[in-house]
């Protein structure tokens, strides 16, 4: 009997928060930065989010080499400090396309609406 | 120079508390996006619910400055935790054995009874809060630029023990009364050393603060 076995990259998989993060930033494009990030995942997943729930992820991403970021410049708006925007790297784009393939194959099938609601 | 009026600007003590336990970078692009938003409700909602957001906010962000800064140093933090527990089981039995070694010196109890029990009962708590202030000074100062969660996280562990002796002396039907007079003396100890942490971050502060004028 043979099987073919996919190898899985150790550890390198997208918890929920930071899959929402990431989809977040490619929506935002150049304008992802810790408010609109905050805002628009709270306008498309309706729940509460801290900013400092968004900051944590974002640089645990960093650490992980799925986001990069760079500082904007100081406005008076924010009582004179700077943006710092954030990008989705290569590294992450590959793991958010693997994270949607896996959550796509796991559904395929499954009607939620007849089913499940 | 453009003054706001103090309504328009985020609450002072939720500002304070983030600056106690995010880092300096952590504070410029987190606390400028919370002023963003709160300038934002400001003038969508109006200031009460947009300072009710703002605290919020910080309540809710708080906790994760917490981790972030243990992860950031785990074993330093986690080194001046213990260091900080074991010094503060000797420094608490110092007041005690000082205060009734020189009490029959000077025969305290037979010429001024009033002393006697003063220094007996408030002179040991008041030496109980005076060696948490130390303790907490050492460990603020060991843990370096982790001073806050360090310090926060030795009084959580004192706390979580005053905690379950309390819920044991309640049991053991002691008068709530006294209970809750012993209760607050052992919470002024873990506060103590929260303090110490506070002043030793603020002194660390305004000394970069003062390095990058």
């Amino acid at each position: 009997m043979f099987y073919n076995v996919e190898v899985m990259p150790d550890r390198d998989y997208l918890g929920e928060f930071e899959h929402l993060i990431v989809l977040a930033l490619l929506r935002l494009d150049d304008l992802a930065y810790g408010v609109t990030v905050r805002q628009e995942i709270e306008l498309r997943t309706k729940r509460e989010v801290s900013i400092g729930a968004v900051y944590a992820t974002l640089d645990r991403l960093e650490r992980k080499g799925y986001v990069s970021s760079y500082r904007g410049d100081p406005t008076p708006q924010r009582g004179g400090r700077s943006k710092r925007f954030f990008r989705v790297t290569q590294k992450g784009i590959a793991a958010v396309n693997r994270a949607q393939h896996a959550l796509r194959r796991m559904t395929a099938g499954l009607d939620f609406i007849r089913s499940y609601s | 120079m453009k003054f706001q009026p103090d309504s328009l600007r985020p609450p002072y003590y939720a500002l304070w508390l983030i600056n106690l336990f995010a880092s300096s970078e952590e504070t410029e692009s987190l606390l400028g996006d919370m002023h963003e938003e709160f300038s934002e409700l400001v003038l969508t909602t109006g200031v009460a619910p947009a300072r009710l957001w703002f605290w919020r906010q910080t309540i809710a962000t708080l906790p994760h400055l917490f981790i972030k800064s243990f992860q950031g140093a785990p074993w330093l933090t986690a080194v001046a935790v213990i260091a900080g527990f074991l010094l503060m089981r000797t420094v608490s039995r110092v007041p005690e054995t000082a205060i009734f070694a020189l009490l029959p010196r000077y025969r305290v109890f037979e010429n001024h009874f009033s002393t006697y029990v003063f220094f007996s009962t408030y002179g040991i708590a008041l030496g109980h809060v005076v060696g948490s202030l130390f303790v907490g000074f050492g460990v603020a100062v060991v843990a370096k630029r982790r001073e806050m969660i360090a310090t926060t996280a030795l009084a959580l562990v004192f706390c979580t023990l005053i905690a379950i002796s309390w819920f044991a002396s309640i049991s053991w039907r002691w008068p709530v009364h006294d209970a809750i007079t012993w209760l607050l003396w052992q919470c002024a100890d873990p506060v103590a050393i929260v303090v110490a942490g506070v002043m030793v971050r603020n002194r660390r502060s305004r000394g970069q603060i003062l390095r990058c004028t």
